[in-house]
């Protein structure tokens, strides 16, 4: 089955509709708790990625019997330096974004954490792909 | 509704004859557990938690909760009445707590004694097991049933966070039927009554967690108990019962938000009310909350002064607590705590006693066993609501479209009872339109059903 959201640039406040919204859809089917959290945490992470740091963007979202693929696509300056955004601790988030509470620089980090697979297509300028997979098994 | 194996026992009941199925409970439950059926509300049993909102919602008292028979005290020699201070919170503070216990003697009880003198051990119990569960972050009290409840059926991934230790109730009747079992007692002769502010606690003691012996021997529900007692004080004549308080300040705020964590002390955090209890337990799924420490929950605002059977208003019975923990201005326990505390064999044992062995998920989400089936199902779903008006109306006997689409694909409703797509004349369509303008389908009359 298959979901898409749409995600609007800085607005924290309604972030987690999405992962929200999954998390309701995964408890229907009974996945594992342990694989919806996974889930839930990475999407929301890759999220407020977007929120925080694009301008705007949309996720898909598929379910299947196996695993659960996330694809979050934002337009946004792109990431220049992959594995400096890979390491824990380091962000380019601006201090409005470090404000709020965001901009840790564990959010990439985290994603790879809690995923199973984790592939990031970004360009300079143009913009980020980010396709999570959790499976369920 | 599908049969399905049960795994509560509730103590909220629907009174038939009262219940007008005007669907205000049904909209405001937590679990979605109530649907209209030939006109009246009924309770999915596996999804309420007894948390009681819908008693407290109900415009014509169709609600109840079921009690025991009062006059069951009788059938014992030793009558203890197992009183909670939410009870004394609820009466002005002219009356004095000593005239309050003489009331309830009068009425037919051998010994009164007080839940909260067993709190702090409680949360010394608490403090052992977190102690033990280096691995768990956030621990969430397991003081409030309807909390647990809650947690197994809508939050199961936070079944392992609650701290396996029954209520303080529970340690006060072993602890006084030890003591009158030691001035001679014996076991059978003594009956144990609770006085409840809430139906959680009551099936609690009838359908607990645990699988270990209780000590309760009925429960009374407090409402019944204060209608008796404040007659009796308003009475000219009054009787004073000579009590030995040993209970301190804090223990008197035991059922008040921030009562467990003003004896827990360490990191902690206190959450009441249902909204701020499901938001708080949402963010600690998700993680977006990093809670580290005790997690005290409590399902009623202002906590068990807040509870469905706690007569007075919530903010006065909460004022009357904090002035009365004041006026006994005794931070430290004085040293009449129940002596076989000091004996390590006695505390081994009822520590034991105090143990939840397991606490249980129960989904009330997860659509079939079969996952290729759920996917069909959860896909079904997600067409019907589309096809759903979505202003939650709940004419159709569900609270909510959402609950319509799965209620459909559970079996457990037809499509046809949504009066927006069971919709057959003119004139029906244009009342719709008057009301909710464009954001309804307009339909073409005979449009197929089957859609």
């Amino acid at each position: 089955m298959h979901y898409t959201f749409d995600i609007e640039r800085g607005n924290f406040t309604d972030a987690g509709q999405a992962s929200s919204s999954v998390k309701r859809t995964l408890k229907h089917l009974g996945v594992a708790p342990a694989n919806i959290k996974r889930t839930v945490v990475a999407l929301f992470e890759a999220e407020i990625n977007a929120i925080a740091h694009a301008y705007g963007g949309t996720i898909d979202v598929d379910i299947d019997d196996q695993k659960i693929v996330m694809v979050v696509a934002d337009k946004g300056p792109g990431i220049p330096n992959l594995d400096l955004a890979m390491q824990e601790g380091w962000s380019t988030a601006s201090a409005e974004v470090r404000e709020m509470g965001y901009g840790a620089g564990m959010g990439l980090p985290n994603i790879k954490k809690n995923t199973d697979d984790l592939k990031i297509e970004s360009t300079v300028g143009v913009g980020t792909t980010v396709t999570m997979t959790v499976f369920f098994a | 509704m599908a049969a399905q194996e049960t795994f509560f026992g509730h103590s909220l009941k629907v009174d038939k004859s009262r219940c007008l199925g005007c669907t205000t409970c049904m909209r405001s439950c937590p679990t979605g557990a109530i649907r209209i059926r030939g006109g009246k509300a009924v309770v999915y049993d596996n999804k309420c938690v007894d948390c009681g909102n819908c008693m407290k919602v109900c415009p014509h008292k169709a609600i109840y909760i079921q009690q025991d028979d009062f006059a069951l005290i009788h059938n014992y020699e030793y009558r203890v009445c197992l009183v909670p201070t939410t009870f004394i919170g609820q009466f002005e503070e002219k009356f004095r707590t000593r005239e309050i216990y003489a009331c309830l003697k009068k009425l037919g009880f051998t010994h009164i004694y007080e839940v909260e003198h067993e709190v702090e051990y409680v949360v010394e119990l608490y403090k052992k097991y977190i102690a033990k569960h280096p691995e768990i972050r956030t621990f969430i009290s397991p003081y409030c049933p309807a909390v647990i409840r809650l947690i197994q059926v809508r939050f199961p991934s936070l079944v392992d966070n609650i701290i396996r230790v029954r209520a303080p109730f529970e340690l006060a009747a072993h602890i006084m039927t030890n003591r009158l079992m030691d001035e001679g007692a014996s076991r059978e002769s003594i009956g144990v009554f609770y006085v409840t502010p809430c139906a959680a606690k009551i099936a609690a003691v009838k359908y607990p967690v645990s699988n270990k012996e209780t000590m309760i021997t009925g429960v009374i529900n407090m409402d019944f108990l204060f209608n008796k007692v404040q007659l009796m004080l308003r009475e000219s004549k009054k009787d004073a019962e000579a009590i030995n308080h040993s209970l301190t300040s804090r223990d008197i705020l035991w059922p008040l938000p921030g009562g467990e964590a003003s004896l827990f002390r360490g990191s902690h955090y206190a959450v009441d009310g249902l909204q701020n209890v499901l938001n708080f337990l949402e963010r600690l799924e998700d993680e977006t909350v990093d809670a580290r420490g005790l997690v005290e929950m409590r399902i009623c605002d202002q906590g068990c002064v807040g509870g469905v059977l706690a007569t007075n208003n919530r903010f006065v019975a909460r004022k009357r607590l904090e002035d009365r923990a004041r006026l006994l201005d005794q931070p430290d326990r004085p040293l009449n705590r129940y002596t076989r505390y000091n004996n390590p064999e006695f505390c081994k044992w009822i520590d034991e006693q105090m143990e939840i062995d397991e606490i249980t998920p129960h989904s009330i989400y997860k659509l079939d066993d079969n996952f290729a089936e759920a996917i069909k199902m959860a896909e079904r779903m997600k067409k019907i609501e589309k096809a759903l008006p979505g202003v939650n109306c709940s004419a159709c006997g569900a609270p909510s479209c959402a609950a319509l689409a799965e209620d459909i694909v559970r079996g457990d409703a037809d499509i046809s009872s949504c009066m927006f797509i069971n919709r057959h004349s003119q004139a029906s369509e244009d009342a719709i339109r008057n009301i909710w303008g464009d954001r309804i389908k307009t339909r073409t009359i005979n449009q197929d059903k089957s859609e």
